[in-house]
C-alpha cells in the first residue's frame, strides 16, 4: 500500500492552476503540518536541547577561546587574534597527528567492513544454530570501555610482551626482541588491530540490519531463475545492501577520525608523537601534556586546533558525499 | 527468526543496569560510618600513592586526638591533578586541604583566589618551628603572606638501584663477596654487559618505565650531574652560572645520551622498557629482570611493603668517580595549603599544623618515605633499613641553589611558555630512533627552551615587571659548594 501511495500521480507543478494555492497555502499549511505532527516535535525536543547545550554550544564557545593565549584558568584576557590558527598550521606535531589519523581510518575502515560483511553474511544464515550468542559475543567489545580495552592490552604486553618476544626469537621470526609500544610502527600497528577489533560490532549489526531489509522472495526468484550463490551475492545482495553500506562507510570514517581513548590509554601518542593522532593532540594541548613534569595547558591552542580539525573533517566528509554522489551518477547512468 | 529479541535485550539490561545502581547504592551508604554530633569533616586532596601508609596512619592518630574533625581523604592521579584541582576550583568543589599542584604557578593560584593566606594562623612562633630561611616570596610566600611552607628535607631525589642477587650472579661483586656498587660511567657499562651476558637472556643490565615519558629524563639528569652539569629538566632548573639551559652546548647532554644508545644498541637496555610505566618497572626490577633502575626515595617504600630488600643504591654515577655537581634544591618549599572558600579553615588548619609538625616528620622519616624539615625528626627518627639509611647519608649530595625570585620577586610574574617537544619527547624521539642527531636534537631544545624564557620575560616586562634574562645569572654560585641566597 505504502509504495501505491507514493507512486500516485501528483498535482501538476506547472501552470496557472497549480501556481494559485502554492502563493497561498505555505504559511497555513505548514502550521497545519507541525500542529499534526506536535507529539514528533516534542519527543525531538529533549534531544535537541541536549544537542545544543553539550554539542552545538561548545562548538561555537569554544571557538572564542581559540583568538586568547589562555591556560583555563580564570578569564581569558590574551588576546592574540590568529596566531593560534597560525601556529596549528605551522605545527609539525599536528600534521603529523593529522597523517596518523588518516592512516588509523584508512587502514581500520576497510578491514573492518570487510570482517564485519562477511561475519554478517555468515550469522544471517537462518540455519546456522546460537547466531544470537555469536551476535552478542562479538558486540561485546562495542560495549566494553576503549580505556578499559586500552588498559588492558597495554598490560598484556607489558606482562607477556617477554614471552612473546622469546617465542618469536626461538622461531627465528624475529632477530632481536621488539618494543611493542616502545616501536611508534609497531604501537601504531597495535592501536589499529585493537580498534578494529573493538569497533567491530557496530559494522556487523548495521550489516545484519541491512541484510534482513532484502525481501527473501528476491532472494528465492534469484534461486529458481537459477543464479548461484556468488552470482546471487553479487547481483542482488550487494546491490541492495549499497545504500546502507555508504552509510556504515560514512559513520565508519567518522568514528575513525574521533578515535581518542585507546590511543591515550595505551600510548599517550608516544614515542615521541609516533602515535599521536588528532584527538588526543588537542587533549595534550589542552590539558598540559604528557610530560614527565606538568606543563602549562593552553586551551586556546587547542580550542583553534580543534576547529581547524573540525574545518578539515567537513571538506572530508563533503568530498566523501560528492565522491558517492558521483559514483551513483555514474551508475544510473551506466544502467540507462 | 534468529534475531536477538529486543525484548529479551532490555530486560538483560534493567537487570545489569538494575544491579550496578544497587550496588552503587549499597557502596554509598557504607560510607555513613558513625559519627559523633558536631562533627566536621576536612575535604583533603593529594596524589600519595607510595607515602599512602604514612597518610593514612596520621589520619588515624589525628581523627583520634580530634574526635570531631574527620578528614575525607581524595587521592587523585598525581599527573593530571593540576587539572582537577582546576577544574574543582572552577566547578566550586575545591577540597579545604590541598597538595599544591604543580601548575600554574604558586603566585597565579593566590591571585585567582585559590589559596588562603595563613598570616593569621601562622604566627612569628609557629614558624620559628621551621628552620631559619624557609619562607620566601615566590617559594610559600606570596607578596609577604604566608600560603604554605616546606615540609621534606633535602637529599638527592635521584638514586641508581641495584639489583644485588644479579650482581652477584653476574659476578660484579667485591673480593668480600658484597656488591660492587657502580661509580663511574664505565661501572655501570660493565656490570650492565656482564648481566646480561650471563644471564642467558633472562635478565637485563638495566631497565626503566618510560611510559608516560618520566623516566629517560630522570636517567640523563641523575648521570649528567655526576659529569658536571648542574641544570636540569624541570622550568627552574637552569644553569644559573650563564643564566641558560645548556642541553646543546653542554658536551655532557650528548656523551650521555649516546651512551644510552649505546647500551640500548648492544641488548642491554630490557627490551620494553618504552612499554611499560615506572610502576610496572620498580616490579620488574623486584623480580629481577634487569639490575639497575633510576628513581627516588618512593621506590623504597614499595619494595619495603612487597618484603623486598634485596637491592642497594647509589648516586651521582660520573665519568669519574667524584661527581663534579650534585643536586640542588630551592631554600624553603611547599606541599599543603588551604583553600581559600573553606568554610572549616580552623579544623583544616588543625590538619594543616598535625601534617607540618615534628612529630608527623619523624614518622615520615621512620616510614621510609624520606626526609623532613625539620632537623630533630630526622635526627631522632628510628630508621631500621639500611637502604633508607643510605639514602640519608646521600644528604651531603643536595645543596642549596640559587633562587632568581629571592633576588628580584618580579621573577615570579614570568611564565615561561610551554616548550613542544620538550626534554622528554627529544628524548624518546632519540631512544625509538625517530630522531638520529643527538646533538642537533639537543641543540634545538637548547634554542627553544631559551627562547621560550626570553619570550616570557618579554611579556612579563609588557605588563609592567621589572625584570630581564640577567635575573637568572648567578656568576657567582660555585655548583659545589651551598648557595646564600641574598632576598632584595
Amino acid at each position: 500500500m505504502q509504495l501505491l501511495d507514493t507512486a500516485a500521480p501528483k498535482p501538476p507543478t506547472g501552470g496557472r492552476g497549480a501556481a494559485a494555492p502554492a502563493v497561498t497555502a505555505p504559511a497555513h499549511g505548514r502550521w497545519q503540518r507541525i500542529k499534526a505532527a506536535r507529539w514528533s516535535y516534542v519527543y525531538l525536543a529533549p534531544l535537541m536541547a541536549l544537542l545544543l547545550t553539550f554539542v552545538v554550544y561548545p562548538i561555537f564557545g569554544s571557538l572564542a577561546y581559540a583568538f586568547y593565549r589562555w591556560n583555563g584558568i580564570g578569564s581569558p584576557g590574551d588576546y592574540v587574534g590568529l596566531d593560534n590558527f597560525r601556529q596549528i598550521a605551522h605545527d609539525a606535531i599536528f600534521w603529523r597527528a593529522v597523517g596518523h589519523t588518516f592512516v588509523y581510518a584508512i587502514v581500520v575502515v576497510p578491514v573492518q567492513l570487510l570482517i564485519a560483511l562477511v561475519l554478517a553474511l555468515t550469522l544471517n544464515n537462518r540455519k546456522l544454530r546460537f547466531a544470537s550468542f555469536y551476535r552478542t559475543l562479538f558486540f561485546l567489545p562495542v560495549v566494553t570501555s576503549p580505556a578499559v580495552v586500552g588498559v588492558i592490552v597495554q598490560l598484556m604486553l607489558s606482562n607477556f610482551g617477554d614471552s612473546l618476544n622469546r617465542w618469536l626469537l626461538d622461531a627465528h621470526l624475529i632477530g632481536r626482541p621488539v618494543d611493542w609500544l616502545g616501536n611508534p610502527k609497531i604501537a601504531l600497528g597495535i592501536i589499529i588491530l585493537v580498534g578494529v577489533w573493538q569497533t567491530l560490532g557496530y559494522n556487523l549489526v548495521y550489516f545484519l540490519a541491512g541484510l534482513q531489509t532484502i525481501p527473501e522472495e528476491v532472494y528465492e526468484a534469484a534461486r529458481i531463475d537459477g543464479a548461484g550463490r556468488l552470482r546471487t551475492f553479487t547481483h542482488i545482495t550487494v546491490p541492495l545492501l549499497r545504500p546502507v553500506g555508504l552509510m556504515i562507510v560514512i559513520l565508519a570514517f567518522i568514528g575513525s577520525f574521533q578515535v581518542f581513548d585507546l590511543v591515550q590509554v595505551l600510548t599517550g601518542g608516544g614515542p615521541y608523537f609516533g602515535t599521536e593522532v588528532v584527538n588526543t593532540y588537542i587533549y595534550h594541548l589542552a590539558f598540559g601534556g604528557n610530560q614527565a613534569t606538568a606543563t602549562e595547558p593552553n586551551v586556546g591552542l587547542a580550542s583553534a586546533a580543534s576547529f581547524f580539525y573540525g574545518l578539515l573533517l567537513i571538506g572530508f566528509s563533503v568530498l566523501q558525499v560528492l565522491l558517492f554522489r558521483s559514483l551513483a551518477k555514474r551508475r544510473a547512468t551506466g544502467r540507462a | 527468526m534468529s534475531s536477538l529479541s529486543r525484548r529479551g535485550f532490555l530486560t538483560a539490561s534493567a537487570a545489569l543496569g538494575g544491579t550496578a545502581l544497587a550496588s552503587a547504592l549499597t557502596g554509598c551508604s557504607s560510607s555513613s560510618s558513625s559519627t559523633p554530633p558536631g562533627t566536621r569533616t576536612i575535604d583533603h586532596w593529594d596524589w600519595f600513592v607510595s607515602q599512602e601508609p604514612w597518610l593514612k596512619q596520621e589520619i588515624a592518630l589525628f581523627e583520634k586526638a580530634h574526635p570531631k574533625i574527620k578528614i575525607k581523604r581524595t587521592v587523585q592521579v598525581s599527573d593530571k591533578y593540576p587539572d582537577l584541582i582546576n577544574l574543582a576550583f572552577r566547578g566550586g568543589s575545591a577540597p579545604d586541604l590541598l597538595m599544591i599542584p604543580s601548575t600554574p604557578a604558586l603566585q597565579e593560584q593566590v591571585a585567582d583566589g585559590w589559596l588562603r593566606t595563613l598570616d593569621d594562623y601562622a604566627t612569628p612562633q609557629w614558624r620559628g618551628r621551621f628552620p631559619d630561611g624557609n619562607f620566601y616570596n615566590g617559594v610559600d610566600m606570596v607578596e609577604g603572606k604566608v600560603y604554605s611552607a616546606p615540609f621534606s628535607g633535602q637529599a638527592p631525589w635521584l638514586q641508581l638501584y641495584i639489583h644485588n642477587g644479579l650482581f652477584k650472579q653476574a659476578g660484579v661483586t667485591n673480593p668480600d663477596g658484597s656488591v660492587k656498587l657502580p661509580k663511574t660511567w664505565d661501572d655501570v657499562t660493565a656490570a650492565a654487559e656482564a648481566i646480561t651476558g650471563k644471564s642467558g637472556g633472562k635478565a637485563y643490565g638495566l631497565g626503566f618505565g618510560n611510559v608516560p615519558n618520566t623516566s629517560l629524563p630522570w636517567w640523563v639528569e641523575l648521570f649528567v650531574r655526576g659529569a658536571g652539569s648542574p641544570a636540569g629538566y624541570g622550568t627552574d632548573l637552569l644553569d644559573y652560572r650563564v643564566g641558560k639551559w645548556t642541553f646543546g652546548s653542554d658536551r655532557n647532554y650528548t656523551d650521555f645520551v649516546e651512551l644510552l644508545l649505546e647500551w640500548k644498541k648492544k641488548g642491554y637496555v630490557y627490551p620494553s622498557s618504552m612499554s611499560i610505566g615506572d610502576e610496572q618497572a620498580r616490579a620488574f626490577f623486584e623480580r629481577g629482570k634487569f639490575g639497575m633502575i633510576v628513581g627516588g626515595v618512593w621506590n623504597q617504600s614499595t619494595w619495603t611493603q612487597h618484603h623486598f630488600t634485596d637491592y642497594s643504591l647509589t648516586t651521582l654515577p660520573s665519568p669519574t668517580e667524584t661527581p663534579k655537581a650534585f643536586f640542588y634544591y630551592p631554600p624553603g618549599g611547599h606541599l599543603w595549603a588551604l583553600s581559600k572558600n573553606t568554610k572549616v579553615s580552623d579544623e583544616a588548619w588543625a590538619w594543616f599544623d598535625w601534617l607540618y609538625s615534628p612529630a608527623a616528620g619523624q614518622r615520615w622519616v621512620e616510614s621510609g618515605q624520606g626526609l623532613s624539615i625539620f632537623p630533630e625528626a630526622n635526627k631522632n627518627a628510628k630508621v631500621t633499613s639500611q637502604q633508607f639509611q643510605d639514602y640519608i647519608d646521600m644528604r651531603q649530595f643536595a645543596l642549596p641553589m640559587p633562587v632568581p625570585a629571592i633576588r628580584n620577586p618580579d621573577v615570579s610574574k614570568v611564565v615561561v611558555p610551554t616548550v613542544t617537544p620538550d626534554l622528554p619527547d627529544v628524548l624518546a624521539g632519540l631512544y625509538s630512533g625517530q630522531l638520529k642527531d643527538v646533538s642537533g636534537a639537543l641543540s634545538a631544545l637548547e634554542d627553544r627552551r631559551n627562547k621560550a624564557l626570553a619570550e616570557g620575560v618579554k611579556q612579563a616586562q609588557a605588563k609592567g615587571a621589572k625584570v630581564s634574562l640577567a635575573d637568572w645569572v648567578f656568576k657567582d654560585w660555585d655548583p659545589t659548594k651551598p648557595y646564600q641566597n641574598k632576598p632584595a
